[in-house]
């Protein structure tokens, strides 16, 4: 397969790279990890005439800083750096689970975590997971630099908050107080390689270990336009002791709060019926690594 | 066996893998040429039309175009795979029968430029409508996608064993059970390739990523109106074949043409979704059987009834839709078996053969009945199958001649090896889950494709005239399977030499005739001329040295490479010192102890001059009188047995295959190694086939998923453990006793999947593949709690 | 449109100019005559590219090769020292590792990375290590067995 022809430019910075974008529209497209990028322009599904690279503004700097309770996260960095963080797994550990369910390593060692993000995929694996954490997104361009949750962020299919002069400049973390668990699961016919039928992710954070909800979050993958939160469910957990019939009553919850489709992969039907399994699952997880149930 | 082997039998690493964790070994697409152009196709985006006008104008004005081909430029020749079934042309004439189907050809400078010509090729069509499954095309009044086949049926098969009708009436136990599969790709690893050349003298060479130069030759002569000593074909080596790479194609013939066309060499390399537009792999199945047994368990009658999908050209069909009926004749005794097949074409890619053709699936459904049948009289579904198991010797109810069978002793290892006993008593957790099943396959199709006489191969063993080894020259199709390393090995035993005495040199038509790499053929045929051809070298070497020895011929023989005289080491000092005084100079000459092979076939050389062998193989006359007998038969049958065992999740319907356990009867194993490895292989297609493989189209007849990530085949992660139990029995009509394992071993592997499947949930998979959502559904349909 | 890139190539140093458009995959195939790598699907589905950028496993045909600029490429022709096979290799020879021969390439560096980071994986870790790089011909089996042989005897 064959790339078609294009100028090549490679920003040494952040600002460089806002510099290339700035007034060149849908003529220019950014070059992170490049597994989605190049599939679709060998597929002719897009066809730039200029590719700006951006791999060399990762230059050395961790994946994930810590700062008190906020992490800051490398857009830059690869699947496989996120999947292996030391700071995400221990505090974010479905983050990192859901790198690790990118593709194959082969892939995760290109992909980024910016690429997953902005190229706004309702089955994108670390979508649910950064949802479960109220993450948010720097975006920077010329004009300035914004910051948008990404609850706001993805607008539909493919379609996000960036605008064609953005850049995704770092994902944030602000880590709540209290005891967290967090937990991933990806649901697909094969155990690697697999865009998800469903998946879920979620996050409860506990008074202290064997206490009671103060906040949960529920997030799922391939079931609705864009990656979901699944706030009635969410709402159900906040406050109350959780339960295994409560965390059931939430992941029906969220398959009633699923909109899902009918398409080569699964049915809506299934998608739905497994959002309740998934989300039901990743509950039980989660509040296990909290430090609660049993 | 009674005889000890050499080399035969053993665990020698492959002749070509040194070449193959190197990157030395050479594929089609690897090869370059002086002045080569590249070639790229245009493809129908309609599934069913009417060409109304084709305009290149604007592709031969790109600069660096250098020929483009329309329908009417090339030969209106029709060839295809059976001769009373030619229904394609290069390029589409009139109309064109499915989203993919080859309109134009294109050369250029190189590819970018080759593809960007084939797309400003424009093409004006007028839609017809299409027929995108067999019961469309079979309804009465249905476009019509060849003159040449009424009702769009290119092929029916209706044959009766036996008297069905009164067996019934003797059965006890009755099931009627349907199944249906879906269109498959063989997702070999290696897109087809193909590069073409004519020299001066007008000879025409291509290099393809074939299984069948011999076919391709033929046809290329054919479609090329070249007489066939004017076309070489050469197999580089292959990334994997599976079958559909089991026929000449299109885009072969059009890269000679547009060689021809140009002057210069053409080099065309498939997309991976052009392999999913070329297809040839598995057909979509649908079965009816209804099977009958005694309540003892004794099999009393099989009806079957199997409709295949195959797209829009005959390709292989005929002989699939006669195997999806025949192959159910063993490897149990079963003496009333009736069969209606029809084998349909409709507006999707071309369907043809693939590993197990045309026999997998309906022994998928044949497998689970007798499993449901099992269960309904209260039998241990092994107990049942050994109750009606064949032995070797046994003729089948259509005249298959088992002539060794080992296919109890393949039961009885799986059964043994995966505690079987003890597993299906225990108490497991749920969704855990065991099965097992069944198959047998031939060894070689008894026939060629095309109506001759000729021997199905030619092998030719050469002593090497300037001193050391022989060659093997042979037209066999190396794709993996390992057919090298087999060559090299039974010419090594014959002669009673080590392996690295042997050079194979195979896979070109200028070297010898050989049908190819298809029906599990080339251990028993190929084999077999192998092993003619190094008899008859052994004899003219150990003739010579008789004479200058004065002892007889048949005292002396080669062990490991040493001359041996009535079992005890030979030295002549004459000869020896013959051979010192030719290699003045030379380091590690023979020094001490007996005769070497090397010394004594260079003595032979220079007393009798070139020493070539020669050996061919033709089956004998096989099979029965009635219509189609000659489908199904073989020189001889491999059989395996295989336990699978599953986990499902109840609550999301997905199934792991845990562990796959079979035996194989491969006849004397030629390479262990090799044989577990085509167990191996032949489990994990079946795998694949089981719970991933899917060609889906959409409602215009598109492929929708025409790449490796929608279209799932298992990953390493995916892949159970496979544990691969060879038995060996002694095949009368093979060389040494060997016999096939390329294709028999993937026969068990979905029914036996599917049987633990049930074993597991209750469920009864009658739909492939057995997907996540599909489990969930028969879970949920036998009402187990949520 | 051509720019001149520099990289080292199997411990090497290359000097080569290429378009934009030409992906690493091409750069090492058709300018370099490194055809070990091979493209199975163009779309970093199969594997069947597999070469070492900076030591971590990567589809070269997901890489431009002008994103190689200045980076370390290991190609399967990388492996063999001196005409001597290394382990890895060895272990697929000799374990029967090796079937039709197109994965061969892209499962030898998948490996060799896997090995360079942990000298004595699991059977488990073995299989995640090449869960991209498909093969139709083992099953794995054999794969798995040449992966472990080689770690059992290490480098």
């Amino acid at each position: 397969m064959r790339l078609p022809m294009f100028e090549f430019a490679e920003a040494e910075s952040a600002a460089e790279a806002c510099r290339m974008l700035a007034g060149a529209g849908p003529e220019a497209a950014l070059l992170a990890g490049g597994t989605d990028l190049l599939v679709r322009m060998k597929r002719g599904l897009l066809c730039p005439q200029r590719v700006v690279s951006i791999r060399r503004l990762r230059a050395g700097r961790p994946a994930v800083a810590r700062d008190g309770a906020r992490l800051t996260i490398d857009p830059l960095a690869t699947m496989t750096e996120i999947a292996a963080d030391p700071l995400l797994r221990e505090a974010c550990a479905n983050v990192a689970a859901g790198a690790r369910a990118v593709g194959s390593p082969l892939i995760r060692n290109l992909a980024t975590l910016g690429g997953n993000l902005a190229s706004a995929r309702p089955c994108a694996d670390t979508a649910p997971p950064l949802l479960t954490w109220d993450a948010s997104v720097r975006l920077e361009s010329t004009g300035g630099e914004r910051s948008v949750p990404l609850h706001d962020f993805f607008t539909g299919p493919g379609a996000s908050a960036l605008r064609l002069d953005e850049l995704l400049v770092a994902v944030e973390i602000e880590l709540p107080a209290g005891s967290s668990g967090s937990a991933f699961f990806k649901l697909g016919q094969r155990a690697a390689l697999e865009i998800a039928i469903a998946s879920a992710a979620a996050r409860i954070t506990l008074d202290r270990p064997g206490g009671i909800v103060l906040e949960a979050r529920i997030a799922l993958g391939s079931v609705a336009p864009v990656p979901l939160r699944a706030r009635a469910a969410e709402s159900l957990l906040a406050g109350r002791e959780p339960r295994e019939e409560l965390l059931a009553a939430a992941a029906a919850a969220a398959a009633r709060e699923a909109r899902p489709i009918d398409d080569l992969r699964a049915s809506a039907a299934y998608r739905r019926e497994m959002v309740a399994v998934l989300v039901r699952r990743a509950l039980a997880a989660a509040l296990a690594s909290a430090g609660g149930g049993q | 066996m009674s005889r000890e082997f050499q080399v035969l039998g053993g665990r020698a690493p492959r002749v070509d893998a040194r070449d193959k964790v190197t990157g030395r070994a050479l594929y089609a697409a690897d090869l370059k040429r002086p002045g080569m152009l590249f070639g790229a196709l245009v493809h129908s985006p309609l599934a069913h039309a009417r060409i109304v006008r084709v305009n290149a104008d604007r592709a031969l004005r790109l600069p660096g175009v250098k020929a483009v081909l329309l329908g009417k430029d090339v030969p209106q020749v029709r060839f295809g795979v059976s001769p009373a079934r030619y229904d394609e042309t290069v390029l589409a004439q009139d109309k064109v029968r499915y989203a993919g189907d080859e309109v134009a050809a294109v050369a250029a400078v190189d590819a970018e430029t080759a593809l960007a010509a084939a797309a400003l090729v424009e093409v004006e069509y007028e839609e017809l409508e299409a027929v995108l499954d067999a019961p469309a095309a079979m309804a009465p009044g249905a476009p019509k996608l060849h003159d040449m086949y009424p009702g769009n049926i290119c092929a029916e098969v209706h044959q009766e064993f036996g008297d069905v009708a009164r067996a019934r009436g003797q059965a006890e136990v009755i099931r009627q059970d349907t199944f249906t599969s879906k269109m498959q790709s063989g997702a070999f690893l290696e897109p087809q390739c193909a590069l073409a050349e004519f020299d001066h003298a007008g000879r025409l060479t291509l290099w393809s990523a074939t299984q069948t130069p011999h076919y391709v030759q033929r046809t290329l002569a054919m479609v090329l109106g070249l007489p066939e000593h004017r076309v070489r074909v050469v197999k580089p080596y292959v990334g994997g074949g599976f079958g559909p790479k089991a026929s000449a194609s299109s885009m072969e013939i059009a890269t000679c043409l547009l060689a021809r066309a140009t002057g210069r060499p053409v080099k065309t390399v498939f997309s991976r979704e052009q392999v999913f537009l070329h297809g040839r792999a598995r057909h979509q199945f649908r079965h009816e059987m209804e099977t009958g047994i005694r309540r003892d368990g004794t099999l009393v009658f099989l009806e079957h009834r199997a409709v295949l999908d195959g797209g829009a050209f005959a390709s292989f069909g005929i002989a699939t839709v006669y195997y999806s009926g025949s192959l159910l004749g063993g490897p149990y005794r079963l003496p009333n078996m009736k069969y209606d097949g029809w084998r349909v074409v409709t507006n999707k890619p071309a369907c043809g053969a693939q590993r197990g053709h045309g026999a997998v699936h309906a022994r998928a459904l044949f497998e689970q009945q007798l499993d449901l049948l099992a269960e309904e009289i209260g039998m241990d579904p092994i107990e049942l199958r050994l109750k009606n198991v064949m032995q070797a010797g046994d003729v089948t109810c259509n005249d298959l001649n088992m002539s060794s069978l080992g296919m109890r002793e393949c039961i009885e290892a799986v059964r043994a090896d995966c505690g079987w006993d003890e597993k299906r008593l225990e108490r497991r957790p749920a969704g855990r889950g065991i099965g097992m099943a069944c198959g047998f396959f031939v060894s070689g199709a008894g026939y060629p494709i095309y109506r001759s006489r000729t021997p199905h191969c030619t092998v030719r063993v050469r002593v090497d005239e300037n001193g050391g080894g022989v060659h093997v020259l042979s037209g066999a199709a190396e794709i993996g399977q390992g057919s090298d390393t087999m060559l090299a090995t039974i010419t090594a035993e014959a002669l009673g030499i080590p392996l690295d005495l042997v050079t194979v040199f195979s896979g070109d038509t200028d070297l010898a005739l050989d049908l190819g790499a298809y029906s599990s053929r080339t251990t028993l045929m190929t084999g077999h001329a192998a092993k003619e051809a190094a008899e008859s070298v052994l004899r003219q070497i150990l003739e010579a040295l008789a004479r200058a020895a004065g002892e007889p011929a048949e005292d002396f023989s080669f062990v490991r490479g040493l001359l041996h005289l009535r079992g005890a080491p030979y030295l002549n000092e004459a000869i020896r010192a013959e051979f010192q005084k030719e290699h003045r100079g030379f380091g590690g000459l023979p020094a001490e102890g007996p005769l070497t092979f090397r010394e004594v076939s260079r003595f032979a050389f220079l007393e009798r001059g070139l020493i070539i062998g020669t050996g061919q193989y033709r089956p004998p006359p096989l099979g029965g009188g009635f219509k189609g007998a000659a489908v199904g038969t073989s020189p001889a049958y491999g059989c395996s047995a295989q336990v699978a065992e599953v986990a499902v999740d109840l609550e999301t319907g997905q199934v792991k295959v845990l562990r796959i356990t079979g035996a194989h009867d491969c006849g004397q194993a030629v390479n262990r190694t090799q044989v577990e490895g085509q167990m191996h292989g032949s489990m994990s297609m079946g795998h694949g086939e089981a719970l991933y493989e899917q060609v889906l189209f959409d409602a215009r007849g598109r492929i929708q998923n025409p790449n490796l990530s929608d279209y799932k085949i298992p990953t390493a992660l995916d892949s159970p453990e496979l544990k691969a139990l060879i038995v060996e029995s002694h095949e009368p009509n093979g060389p040494f006793g060997a016999k096939e394992v390329g294709e028999g071993g993937i026969m068990p592997t979905i029914p036996a999947i599917l049987n633990a499947i049930r074993d597991a949930t209750g469920v009864v998979i009658d739909e492939l593949p057995a997907t996540p959502e599909r489990v969930l559904a028969g879970i949920r349909k036998l009402g187990r709690p949520r | 449109m051509k720019r001149l890139i520099r990289l080292r190539v199997n411990g090497e140093p290359v000097e080569t100019a290429v378009p934009p458009n030409r992906t690493l995959l091409e750069m090492l195939r058709d300018d370099l005559g490194l055809t070990g790598a091979k493209e199975g699907c163009g779309e970093g589905d199969c594997g069947a590219c597999t070469v070492l950028l900076d030591g971590l496993p990567v589809s070269s045909c997901l890489v431009l090769a002008l994103q190689a600029e200045g980076r370390e490429v290991v190609t399967v022709e990388g492996l063999a020292r001196e005409g001597q096979l290394d382990p890895l290799q060895q272990a697929f020879v000799e374990e029967g590792g090796v079937q039709c021969g197109f994965c061969t390439p892209g499962m030898l560096l998948a490996a060799t990375s896997l090995l360079a980071a942990n000298p004595d994986p699991s059977e488990q870790e073995i299989r995640e290590a090449i869960a991209g790089n498909l093969c139709r011909c083992t099953g794995y089996q054999k794969i798995v067995e040449s992966i472990r042989r080689a770690a059992r005897r290490g480098p």
